[in-house]
């Protein structure tokens, strides 16, 4: 109980300090990392039709970068894996 | 010598006797050209996200294997000429990794 009673008063005394007014945006909504060039990273592959679901729209049409925070290089292997699953018509 | 992966896509109004002897005609191809089968996956009958020659639903079909570039011709020109085939997919791998299945879950229910 001590502990956590402990981590509450950091975290708000931290949170009191970097913020200058109310309107500042927290920092950590914008160095958001890639999910799927983390350690232990699902495998990008066209057999894999749940995580490619993740990063399509109802429309099929596939989400771009800036939404979803993919890195450059896994987002080229994204749609080259959904268009080949697109000719299996797993898509 | 490459790792390749190939799936066939069937039509849906096979019996069962025509798919296992379609799965055994394309084994025995790849291993009369020069190839070696590794792996063999069956994902069932699964539906298509839109229709293809008119078929909803289709079989799949998997292979994995090792083989040289005249092996992937000859499978493809008998792919070609079959016609209980709709789609095929051959893709080229530097290593397989025959431990994750997919389609597991959807076989048994």
């Amino acid at each position: 109980m001590k502990r956590k009673n402990k981590k509450f008063q950091k975290k708000n005394s931290s949170n009191s300090l970097n913020k200058l007014s109310l309107f500042q945006k927290s920092d950590g909504k914008f160095s958001r990392k890639c999910p799927l060039s983390v350690k232990n990273a699902p495998i990008v592959d066209y057999k894999n039709i749940s995580l490619l679901k993740k990063y399509m729209s109802d429309n099929g049409k596939i989400i771009s970068s800036k939404i979803t925070s993919v890195s450059f290089g896994k987002q080229k292997k994204l749609t080259k894996e959904i268009k080949k699953a697109k000719i299996l018509g797993l898509l | 010598m490459a790792f390749y992966e190939n799936t066939i896509v069937t039509k849906q109004d096979l019996t069962e006797k025509d798919l296992k002897s379609l799965k055994e005609k394309y084994n025995k191809i790849i291993n009369n050209s020069s190839g070696k089968v590794i792996k063999i996956e069956e994902w069932g009958l699964l539906s298509l996200a839109n229709k293809i020659k008119n078929y909803k639903k289709g079989f799949y079909i998997h292979y994995k294997f090792e083989g040289a570039g005249k092996t992937i011709e000859e499978i493809e020109k008998k792919i070609k000429i079959d016609s209980s085939v709709i789609r095929y997919l051959t893709v080229k791998y530097k290593e397989l990794d025959t431990t994750n299945e997919f389609f597991k879950k959807n076989n048994n229910g």
